[in-house]
This record gives C-alpha cells, sequence and structure tokens, in this order.
C-alpha cells in the first residue's frame, strides 16, 4: 500500500512539475530565451493567490485568474526590458538580466508580504479523498486534472490554430517570418506572457500543497530544467512525460534513499544524460516548438 | 606605449598605497576596517567570476561554490585538525582546483546557457549539501574558526579582527589584481579572449578551446576560493548562506557594471554596492531590489557598463 501510496504521489508531483515547466519549454522553443527568475515568478504566484483569498477575500476560482494576471503584467514588464537582447539573441545578457528580475522579485514580494510562511489553503486542499488508507486531496486531483487539459488545450493551439501557426513560424525561423509580415515582437511579448501566465496558474494550483515562502522557486527552476531537457526543448508532449517521469522519480527516491536529496538526485541525472547526449541541447539543435 | 604603461604603473601604486591607509584616512573606526575587509573579499570573489566572463565569454553561476569551497575547506580544517591560515589557503585552493576540474571536464562540450544552467544547478545542488550533510556542519553551520595565523621564521603574524585583518585583505586584494593584469598579457589571456571572439580564427592558430578553458575556469575557480579562505576568518562562523543568491547577484553585477575587462572594474563596482549597503541601505529587501535593478538596468541599456557609457560620451565630446 506504501507504494501505491508513492507513486500516487510521485503522479501528482509529475503534473506539478509539468504544468510548472511548460512556459520554460514554449520560451526556449519560440524565442530561445532562458528565464532564471521562473522560480520566482512561482513564488509570486502562490502569494498572489494567497493575498486575493485572505485579503481580498475572493474564493479560490477567482484568485487563480488574479494571479495569471499578475504574471502576465510581470512577464510583458520583463519581456520589454529584454526585447533588445531578444531580437540581438543576446543569451548572456537575457540570462543574467533574468537572474537579476529574481532577485528583484524576490526583494519585492518579502517587502510586501513578509519573510515568515503562510499556508495557502484552499477548499479543495483541505477535502480528503474518501479512499481508505490513501492520503490524497482533491487539490491533487485538480493538479492533475487541469495539467491535461492544460497540455491538451496549448498542442491543439500550437498546432491547428492559426496563431498556433504564428508562433512556430517565428520559432523556425524569426527573420523569415519578420520578411513575411509577422509581427515578431508581438510573438515575443505573447511568449513571455505565456511564460508568466502558465507558472502563474501552475503556482495557484500547486503551491497549497506546502507551506509558501517569499525565499522559495530555486528548486522549481531545477525541475523545470530538468523536464526541459529531458522532454527536449520546444516539446509540449515531451514535458508532459518528462515531467510525470521526474515527479515518480521524486517521489520514490525521496520516500526510499533520502527526502532531502531530491534535487540533488534529479540534478545527477541530468548531468548524466547531459554528458551521455550533449548535442540533445544547445543552440542548433532542437529548434522550433511542437 | 612603454612610457604610457610605465606611468599607468605608477599611477596604480600611487592608488595602492592610497588605499592602504584609506581606513586610517576616514577616521580608523572599526566600521570602516570592517567595510575594507569586506570589499577586498567579495572584490577578489567577483574577479574569479570576472575573467570567466569577461575574457572566456561564458556566465559560470557556479561562482559562489568556489568561493564557498575555500570558506568551507578553510572553516574544516581549521576547526577539525587545528592547522594555521597558510595550510588552510593552500588547501583551499587545492580543493577549489578539483572542483573546478571536474566541473569543467563534466561541462567541457556544453555552451552558452546549457553551461550556465548546469552551474546554476550546481550552486543549488551545493546549497542542498551544506545545509543537510552533517561532516558539513548541516543547518547548524560551523562554529568556532580561530584567528587567522600566519606566523613563520619567527614573524608573528596573527589577525583576530577587521582592523588586524585589513593588512592580509590587502595584500590579498594586490596579488589578485596583479595576476588579473597578468593573465590578460598572457597566453593563456590571449587565447581565451580569441577563441570568445573569433572561435575560428583561434582553432587556426592553434588554440584548443577545450584547454583554454579548463584552464581558465580552474584559474577563476582559485581565485573565488582564495577569497572564500579570508571570509571563514572574518565571518568566525560559516553556514549555508555563504552561497545566498545574494553573492551570485553581487558577482554578476561587479563584473557588468562597469563593463567587461576594466581592471579595476570589479573593485569599483564593488565599493559602490557595498557603500550603498553600509552606508546608505534602504533595509534588506529595499537591498535586494536595488541591486538586482542595477544589474537588469545595467544590461538593459549600457551593455557596455559605465565605462563604455563614460567613453562614447568623451568620443562625441571629441567630435563636436
Amino acid at each position: 500500500m506504501n507504494f501505491l501510496q508513492q507513486l500516487i504521489n510521485g503522479v501528482v508531483l509529475g503534473h506539478a512539475y509539468a504544468v510548472i515547466a511548460i512556459g520554460w519549454t514554449l520560451l526556449l522553443g519560440v524565442a530561445k530565451l532562458v528565464n532564471f527568475g521562473h522560480g520566482q515568478m512561482y513564488m509570486l504566484g502562490a502569494f498572489v493567490t494567497w493575498w486575493a483569498m485572505f485579503f481580498l477575500g475572493v474564493p479560490y476560482v477567482v484568485a487563480i485568474p488574479i494571479a495569471i494576471l499578475a504574471g502576465i503584467v510581470v512577464g510583458l514588464i520583463m519581456q520589454w526590458f529584454m526585447l533588445k537582447a531578444t531580437f540581438e539573441q543576446n543569451l548572456v545578457s537575457i540570462m543574467v538580466m533574468t537572474l537579476g528580475w529574481g532577485y528583484i522579485l524576490h526583494g519585492a514580494a518579502a517587502l510586501v508580504f513578509g519573510s515568515t510562511g503562510k499556508i495557502l489553503d484552499t477548499p479543495l486542499s483541505m477535502a480528503d479523498v474518501p479512499i481508505d488508507a490513501l492520503w490524497l486531496t482533491w487539490q491533487d486531483i485538480a493538479i492533475v486534472i487541469a495539467a491535461i487539459a492544460f497540455f491538451l488545450l496549448l498542442q491543439y493551439v500550437l498546432n491547428h490554430t492559426k496563431s498556433g501557426r504564428l508562433v512556430r513560424m517565428v520559432a523556425e525561423d524569426p527573420k523569415l517570418s519578420q520578411l513575411a509580415g509577422i509581427n515578431v515582437k508581438s510573438i515575443y511579448y505573447a511568449v513571455f506572457a505565456f511564460e508568466g501566465a502558465s507558472v502563474a496558474f501552475a503556482a495557484a494550483l500547486v503551491a497549497p500543497r506546502t507551506p509558501i515562502l517569499t525565499s522559495m522557486g530555486f528548486e522549481e527552476v531545477i525541475m523545470t530544467f530538468v523536464v526541459v531537457v529531458v522532454g527536449g526543448i520546444g516539446s509540449v508532449k515531451g514535458s508532459y512525460f518528462a515531467g510525470l517521469a521526474l515527479g515518480v522519480f521524486s517521489a520514490l527516491f525521496g520516500a526510499y534513499v533520502a527526502p532531502a536529496y531530491s534535487t540533488v538526485a534529479a540534478f545527477v541525472v541530468l548531468i548524466i544524460l547531459l554528458v551521455i547526449r550533449p548535442e540533445g541541447l544547445g543552440s542548433n539543435s532542437g529548434s522550433g516548438v511542437h | 606605449m612603454g612610457t604610457q604603461s610605465n606611468k599607468k604603473q605608477w599611477v596604480l601604486l600611487l592608488l595602492a598605497v592610497l588605499a592602504f591607509f584609506s581606513p586610517q584616512i576616514a577616521g580608523g573606526s572599526t566600521a570602516v576596517y570592517s567595510a575594507v575587509v569586506v570589499i577586498s573579499i567579495f572584490a577578489v570573489m567577483s574577479y574569479g567570476l570576472d575573467i570567466v566572463m569577461s575574457d572566456l565569454g561564458e556566465v559560470s553561476l557556479a561562482h559562489p561554490v568556489f568561493f564557498a569551497t575555500g570558506s568551507y575547506t578553510t572553516a574544516l580544517l581549521a576547526t577539525k585538525l587545528g592547522v594555521g591560515a597558510w595550510t588552510t589557503l593552500l588547501g583551499s585552493l587545492f580543493v577549489a582546483m578539483l572542483i573546478a576540474l571536474f566541473v569543467g571536464l563534466v561541462t567541457l562540450r556544453l555552451r552558452e546557457f546549457v553551461f550556465s544552467l548546469v552551474t546554476y544547478a550546481l550552486t543549488v545542488v551545493a546549497i542542498t549539501l551544506a545545509s543537510n550533510w552533517e561532516f558539513l556542519g548541516g543547518s547548524d553551520g560551523i562554529r568556532g574558526i580561530p584567528k587567522l595565523d600566519m606566523s613563520f621564521l619567527g614573524f608573528n603574524l596573527i589577525a583576530g579582527n577587521d582592523k588586524e585583518l585589513w593588512p592580509y585583505a590587502f595584500v590579498l586584494l594586490v596579488v589578485t589584481i596583479y595576476i588579473i593584469d597578468r593573465f590578460r598579457k598572457s597566453h593563456l589571456g590571449i587565447a581565451a579572449l580569441m577563441s570568445h571572439q573569433n572561435p575560428r580564427l583561434a582553432i587556426m592558430s592553434g588554440i584548443s578551446h577545450a584547454k583554454v578553458r579548463l584552464q581558465v575556469f580552474v584559474l577563476s575557480a582559485c581565485i573565488s576560493a582564495a577569497a572564500g579562505w579570508l571570509y571563514a576568518y572574518q565571518r568566525a562562523y560559516l553556514s549555508a548562506d555563504v552561497m545566498d543568491v545574494y553573492f551570485l547577484i553581487f558577482m554578476l553585477t561587479a563584473v557588468v557594471l562597469f563593463g567587461r575587462q576594466q581592471l579595476l572594474g570589479p573593485l569599483a563596482a564593488t565599493i559602490l554596492i557595498l557603500a550603498q549597503e553600509k552606508f546608505f541601505s534602504l533595509g534588506g529587501y529595499m537591498d535586494k531590489i536595488i541591486l538586482g535593478s542595477v544589474l537588469v538596468l545595467t544590461l538593459a541599456f549600457f551593455p557596455n557598463g559605465l565605462m563604455g557609457l563614460f567613453n562614447a560620451a568623451s568620443r562625441r565630446f571629441k567630435k563636436t
């Protein structure tokens, strides 16, 4: 029974990782951007949800879109500062700038929300699923369902709609797309807005599982990085399965080996993958989104 | 050319002498000595990252780990084996070299953002290890690091407070700047710059990028570790906080603020940042926002740093 419990934990955790990582997958696939502020954007999403529920007093379902809106605003502001470097594909500057943004968000959040931990209880996280001997909340069920729905929707939009086609064209060749009359700038803004929105959505869903702190976010970045590398840059489907695999791996490793070191273990797996297959990642390979 | 570099040397020497007596000129209070010691340590730490970013053109996010390697090796050797500061210095450099060799070899074929991501992950993993592993002090950290003792041949060289530590910090800083200057004029420095700015030309002239990269990486790790060595004595207490993201943001800002490859750039930036934090602080969280903003704004609007801005302005002035 314990193994089943850990497996279910892993599946829930896996869907959480996948939905946390999806914004990065698209960001890297479309604009070749790496966002080190990702973890702090996750933190901000969690705190805005908390703030909306406990200060504005709105219900959970209303707090989620408020958090998403905040994520979009932060994403757009960041991209505004980085637009020039994005067009120049100055990855060094962009990476360092996103680190700076993460630091600013951390400082700003601590200033507004304080540095003590908060509990983000939602109606779903406080209700257990009535199955004997299993420890599962409706929040966990919601994470799995929302993640699957989100991935299916994204896959559909990318492959079967006009805007999806534009995004794929820019990912393939930004210069040519511009010549073809596509507004590449607005696509870059849209992708960063999507990054902000999706990570805030993920935070609103996943953060109720644990107490929230303004200093959190580092583990999320590492897990996101592993998901993106294992799943393949720009691959929506790959991210989903990589997230799932990583979640099951972390849950089992945490339960049977050492809970404090599951991030370390994920990192070791990543290093092994990179050493075996370094060409799997890089600016020349894996362009495009699919 | 010769007279010009001669003149530059004299100016630097004069600056160094002035710098050495600056705490006394500034009143000689404990706070002033503490400030100059920390400035020296943080500047040396930043110089380590400087040669990787400015000369090699890559962003290592693992330098807080090298800084911490110096501190942890020193703290462990001094508290567990009771050895003196010469041994801890050599030990720090040696361990940092080993770790840098390992990281450098593993990431040898990784470029740009993948390299940065792996080094970033390394920092996060190191923090996890340091705060969980009892051997490294765990969440309690390591207490009771003794005074710095570099006595030899009958010379009594012991430093217990910031005022006594200042000469050592000063020498460490001067030696570091000298090494950076020599490095930029050396074959290795030129090879690093060449393989960064024109990889094809570098290959044609027989430069092995992998080898150059590894050598620069190891050198840079040792410089940051030397700063960590002195930091352990200055703090007398050590925990995983020594790898806080603050140190990473600090180093990056110190490297980019005045522009790449400015010999005194990281030092000047360190003085500005620490002066703000020590004497014009707006509280810890606001200081974070300020430091992060300085980093973002510099890269967004003055990618060549303040010196680049100054040079562009003076060129425009000459034209008119």
